[in-house]
């Protein structure tokens, strides 16, 4: 199985495809050790080290999509959260504005325009969270309440300097969506998806080894053998699908007999994917943002930093369970449109055996994915949740390396890829990995 | 209507109303079904109370994933295998890549 990793490198376009991938990822995390201008890398580094041992509460998930840069107010800090945050708020907007609903449906010329909306959006986002990461920085209050010398980190604070900060993050950020588009064009797999795998990626190697220096191997190989459970969890739900059949009529054109083929429309139980663990995460992070962008000490700023901060909070994990599920539902009702489905069915002459072509079609398609979807978004949210239990189970620390939301983005992210790997492979005719 | 009246059988694109009424064409029926609608949510004793909806609800979502196809014992030893390696050899990628451009970092900057 394993010599299908050395066949996908021999097949020469392949081969291409993924060094590409891969070169594109070692950029990424070459910016994402270049410190942005006018920082003390010494007093950062100082206070990084410092707060590697006590956790940070908003800005470990940030750190952690952003692969640990920034923390370390590097080019890269801001990773792709802005760009993800600015294609979800596009989705959510395409349903309520006509005039981008009108786009949307007029096909490839329309979405070229909203991925441009959706460009210009990520910029100014960049822009916003560049300033409150230069302005928190500059404060002292970026490591909160991490015992370090602080006041080094920006040591030159004149306007000038600070503009070339945020202009340098903000360009490190469009730097970023760029080689997102460029390996989702000429790569393999969702430039979007693998990115924040690799970041995430980055950060599990030392947060497992953290749990192993603290809690010693029992807890490290009981975390290891959990993990691999839940791989194994995530594998067999996003594996499980639900089979329509389709039967194509058979066709006479002039001598030959074409179509009378039965194929089925696959329905995955949870057909949305990791998308709504990234955006009801990345949505739930608004909040802190503000009150950490405000600086202000109001009743209400407490009330969010009390509540809607940590991932240990009840409210805070009720609301990321709620927007998981709504997600999940948004999501398929986005990517899946059973009329549509059903319309081409008809176009091309094929049936659901027992179901009239048209619209009883599209009603059925909706009817069992409805029934089909609330399993699995209960599943997402569940899985998600698992961070709360293992931190109630054995005092796990904030950052548990196989909290859902990164056990979800890596499984996820990885199986697409390898099964893209996998169909690219057997376009040759060689036996993939996945016998 | 398929959705809260019926059984979890996968409803069959109004098949069942075809016994009843044979002799009325398609949109006649269809006028039909659509009166009867109208009459139920006035009487509101016709539809079924919350509970019971959910409840059926509920049977049909147990109904279809008793349809769903759940890969077998081989292939998700296989899937898990692969997306395991191929996890491990990017993180061990990452890491290396990581180490490599820290210490390059503070040899350069620091």
């Amino acid at each position: 199985m394993l010599t299908a990793f050395a066949r996908a490198f021999k097949t020469p376009d392949l081969r291409k495809k993924l060094l590409f991938t891969l070169g594109i990822m070692v950029v990424f995390r070459m910016g994402a050790h270049i410190p942005v201008p006018g920082v003390n890398f010494k007093a950062v580094q100082a206070c990084v080290n410092a707060s590697a041992k006590s956790g940070n509460g908003l800005l470990g998930l940030v750190n952690l999509f952003s692969g640990g840069a920034l923390l370390q107010i590097t080019v890269f800090a801001l990773g792709i959260m802005p760009y993800i945050t600015s294609s979800i708020i596009l989705q959510l907007l395409t349903v309520v504005i006509p005039r981008l609903d009108a786009l949307k449906k007029e096909g490839q010329a329309g979405q070229t325009k909203i991925t441009q909306y959706t460009r210009y959006l990520t910029i100014a986002l960049a822009i916003l969270q560049a300033t409150g990461i230069v302005a928190t920085a500059s404060s002292g209050a970026l490591f909160g309440s991490v015992n370090c010398d602080t006041s080094q980190i920006v040591p030159d604070q004149s306007i000038f300097r600070i503009a070339t900060m945020v202009i340098t993050m903000s360009a490190g950020t469009v730097v970023i969506m760029w080689l997102g588009e460029l390996i989702t064009d000429r790569g393999i797999g969702n430039g979007m998806s693998i990115l924040i795998f690799t970041s995430v990626a980055a950060g599990f190697p030392s947060s497992l080894w953290a749990i192993k220096v603290q809690k010693g191997w029992a807890t490290f190989a009981f975390v290891i053998i959990m993990g691999l459970a839940m791989v194994a969890l995530v594998v067999f739900v996003e594996q499980a699908q639900r089979r329509i059949p389709v039967q194509y009529a058979k066709r006479m054109i002039g001598r030959r007999a074409y179509g009378g083929t039965s194929t089925y429309i696959p329905l995955k139980v949870n057909q949305a994917g990791v998308i709504p663990v990234i955006f009801a995460s990345s949505l739930l992070y608004i909040p802190g943002l503000i009150v950490q962008l405000s600086g202000s000490t109001a009743g209400w700023a407490q009330w969010v930093d009390s509540n809607l901060v940590k991932s240990d909070k009840p409210l805070y994990g009720g609301l990321y369970f709620l927007l998981i599920v709504f997600f999940a539902f948004f999501y398929v009702a986005i990517s899946f449109n059973p009329e549509e489905v059903a319309d081409n069915m008809k176009k091309y002459g094929g049936f659901i055996p027992g179901i009239r072509a048209g619209r009883p079609t599209a009603e059925y398609l909706n009817y069992v994915l409805t029934r089909i979807t609330w399993p699995g978004s209960l599943y997402l949210g569940l899985i998600a949740m698992v961070p709360l239990v293992a931190l109630g189970l054995f005092g796990a620390s904030q950052n548990f390396p196989f909290g859902g939301t990164s056990i979800l983005i890596i499984v996820g992210v990885g199986l697409e890829t390898v099964k893209q790997i996998e169909s690219q492979l057997q376009q040759r005719n060689y036996e993939g990995f996945l016998r | 209507m398929t959705e809260t009246v019926g059984s979890t059988a996968t409803p069959d694109s109004g098949n069942a109303a075809d016994e009843q009424s044979e002799t009325l064409s398609r949109r006649d029926r269809k006028r039909a079904n659509k009166a009867a609608g109208k009459d139920g949510k006035k009487k509101r004793g016709d539809r079924p109370n919350i509970f019971a909806r959910v409840a059926l609800f509920y049977r049909q979502i147990i109904a279809e994933l008793r349809k769903v196809v759940w890969p077998s014992r081989n292939d998700l030893t296989t899937y898990t295998t692969v997306v395991v390696v191929f996890v491990v050899v990017i993180m061990a990628l990452v890491y290396g890549l990581d180490t490599g451009f820290s210490s390059l970092a503070k040899l350069v900057f620091a």
